[in-house]
């Protein structure tokens, strides 16, 4: 990085960034830490920053306590069978919403929108029933089918049909002198040029899914079924107590996916995004 | 390789009509450039052959197939773009190869076209390429790559040209004039550089606010223009026009009496044509120009004047020492001169 800071000022500004820094990066420090102590260190005063004692038997127990291993297969493949859904659909529906002329197209562009803006808390019980009546309840179905088809599928769509709307149209002109139908366009020339809109859909769709909490808890009822949100409020003692360390361990397990995806889906929208440039 | 007709073709967008009934027969294998001003439609004309745009009435005809209501691919042409749109995420061997391989070509045919065209372009050693690793000339022939690999019936550019630097266009113009001497393949080339228009073409179709205002051969449009639009257009720098009226056999602005090509009615309002080429200097010819600037060009000499007050521009052979505000006498070669109606600028021949 370039700068022609003075080397104090350097100093200064990133003396300020790792003060800055503090609040964003503690939380996480805390909870990896506190993970492998002794639930009795863990409210220790002074709080200890560094653990003086290891107890690594935390992340068994969390397997021991709660069929997490099940919880956390539930959790990946709802979040993956929803990003997958999401993306297929909010693509073709932003790419149709970008180039389609149909009528009536702006204003039902209008109506999908205003599913935004209608909170998840006021479907909930509609859906709830919905779901009754298609005897759904305690599956998985819901959390899959209700992003796919609700507002995080909406708010894709919006993104998609944004990124082709500035899509220069002479690739596609050019294609179809190529001899390409209006599919072929699609998947051959404007999707792999979506690439960091696609990346940039994908992270935040499947953040959503795996930090869902409102609906699992509305829609399963078994601690097979979980997910890993619902699953983390599961780790008590027999007498209601929350246990800590066991608790946090499971927790830093839920956020390793977390990176996983941000790491993939962020090299793809970096790499999309030197691509598409077309100007000369 | 295809003869192409335009018939009255016309284009309206919604109530607004861009294109009023254009005709143009083009020969099997001529190379015919559209120049206009911007907005004339060039590129919308251009676009209604390609099959991008929908044509509202008239017929275009390649080949002897009426081609209104086919798909671009089912009209085998193909098309240069302005800005050369490649594929961004493809090798140059990929963006010319595509519409092969969209067409069921085998790998080995495809392979074998594509370095025949790299071959051609001197873009052998960039196929692997991306479009982004590549200049603008490399762009450009790489755009002309991805149109010669089909062999198709007609050829159609659209201002190709106009993201190069003046240099490099001197040099792609001289290249895809030969890759036309080449191939001989029908050529339709919009451009809004007359000199690009020109050097090119066969055959030349000036437009106007959606109108044809005149078809020919350069020569024939620089020669025989048969109003003061496509005079003006056409040459460079452009035509002098001055405003006088016909006395006798002469054209009569102020003070200043000029040779008339066509003898017309005594007093008739008239816009004089003479390029700046066709002035000489000559003692005797009779007609006083002042001098405003003199640019000494080397092999030629270019003056700005005044002839009754209005600005000329003349190029002379030799070398004029002239002062601003010293008088010139001036000829002009009364063939090459031409007298343009006031009212409707169209060319006047004798009444
Ligand atoms: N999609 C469109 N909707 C409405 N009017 C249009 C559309 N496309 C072009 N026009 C109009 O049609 C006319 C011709 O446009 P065209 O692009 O063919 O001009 P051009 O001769 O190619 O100009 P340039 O040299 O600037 O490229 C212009 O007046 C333009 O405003
Ligand atoms: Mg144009």
């Amino acid at each position: 990085m370039k700068s022609d800071l003075s080397p104090r000022m350097k100093v200064a500004v990133y003396g300020l960034m790792l003060v800055l820094l503090i609040p964003f990066v503690f939380p996480t420090w805390w909870m990896v830490t506190s993970s492998v102590k002794p639930i009795s260190d863990i409210f220790a005063f002074p709080p200890e920053i560094i653990p003086s004692r290891f107890d690594f038997s935390t992340y068994r127990q969390a397997f021991e306590l709660q069929p997490f291993a099940q919880q956390y297969w539930n959790s990946a493949y709802i979040a993956a069978i929803v990003t997958c859904g999401t993306l297929l659909f909010s693509a073709m529906a932003g790419y149709a919403f970008a180039r389609i002329d149909f009528p009536f197209a702006n204003a039902l562009f209008m109506v999908l929108l205003v599913g935004l803006l209608i909170p998840s808390e006021v479907t909930i019980v509609p859906l709830f029933q919905i779901f009754l009546g298609w005897d759904m309840i305690n599956t998985h179905w819901p959390l899959i089918l209700v992003p796919v088809f609700g507002a995080p599928s909406v708010f894709a769509t919006f993104v998609m049909r944004q990124f082709f709307i500035a899509l220069p149209k002479e690739l596609e002109e050019a294609a179809r002198v190529d001899g390409l139908g209006r599919f072929k366009i699609f998947w051959t020339i404007a999707l792999p040029l979506a690439k960091p809109a696609l990346g940039a859909v994908a992270i935040f769709t499947f953040l959503h899914s795996w930090n869902l909490y409102l609906e699992p808890i509305v829609f399963l009822s078994s601690p097979e079924k979980f997910t890993l949100p619902q699953a983390l409020t599961q780790f008590t003692d027999a007498y209601g107590g929350a246990m800590w360390n066991i608790q946090l361990a499971a927790a830093t397990m839920t956020a390793i996916p977390v990176l996983i995806v941000f790491v993939i889906a962020q090299r793809q929208f970096v790499e999309g995004l030197a691509h598409t440039g077309l100007k000369g | 390789m295809a003869p192409v007709t335009f018939s009255n073709v016309q284009k309206s967008y919604g109530v607004h009509p861009v294109i009023h009934g254009v005709d143009i027969d083009i020969a099997d294998g001529e190379f015919v450039v559209l120049v206009g001003p911007s907005g004339c439609g060039k590129s919308t004309l251009l676009r209604m052959l390609a099959g991008l745009e929908t044509i509202s009435d008239g017929d275009i005809v390649i080949d002897d197939t009426v081609v209104n209501d086919l798909e671009p691919k089912q009209r085998d042409i193909a098309m240069v773009f302005q800005n050369y749109a490649l594929y961004p995420h493809m090798t140059v061997a990929d963006n010319m190869g595509f519409s092969l391989h969209h067409r069921g070509a085998s790998k080995t045919e495809i392979k074998e076209r594509v370095d025949w065209a790299a071959g051609i372009l001197g873009l052998d050693t960039y196929l692997e390429r991306r479009p982004g690793q590549l200049s603008g000339g490399q762009r450009q022939r790489v755009a002309m790559g991805r149109a010669i690999v089909r062999d198709p019936k007609v050829f159609l550019f659209d201002e190709p040209l106009s993201n190069l630097d003046a240099k490099l266009r001197v040099v792609m113009r001289g290249e895809i004039k030969a890759l036309h001497q080449k191939l001989k393949t029908t050529t339709i080339y919009v451009t809004h550089d007359q000199v690009e228009a020109m050097t090119m073409a066969d055959k030349i179709v000036v437009l106007n606010g959606g109108r044809i205002e005149q078809i020919g051969s350069p020569l024939d449009l620089y020669d025989n223009p048969v109003n003061q639009f496509v005079a003006a257009f056409i040459g460079s720098p452009s035509m002098n026009f001055i405003e006088g009226h016909v006395e006798g056999a002469n054209f009569v602005t102020g003070d200043a009496q000029l040779p008339a090509p066509t003898a017309l009615p005594n007093g008739k309002p008239v816009v004089y044509g003479v390029r700046p080429e066709h002035f000489r200097l000559d003692p005797a010819g009779g007609i006083k120009a002042e001098v405003v600037v003199v640019e000494p060009m080397g092999s030629e000499t270019q003056v700005t004047m005044q002839i009754a007050g209005q600005n000329v521009f003349g190029i002379f052979r030799e070398r004029v020492s002239a002062r601003p505000g010293e008088v010139l006498t001036l000829g002009v070669d009364q063939a090459h001169t031409h007298l343009f109606d006031a009212g409707s600028g169209l060319r006047l021949s004798a009444a």
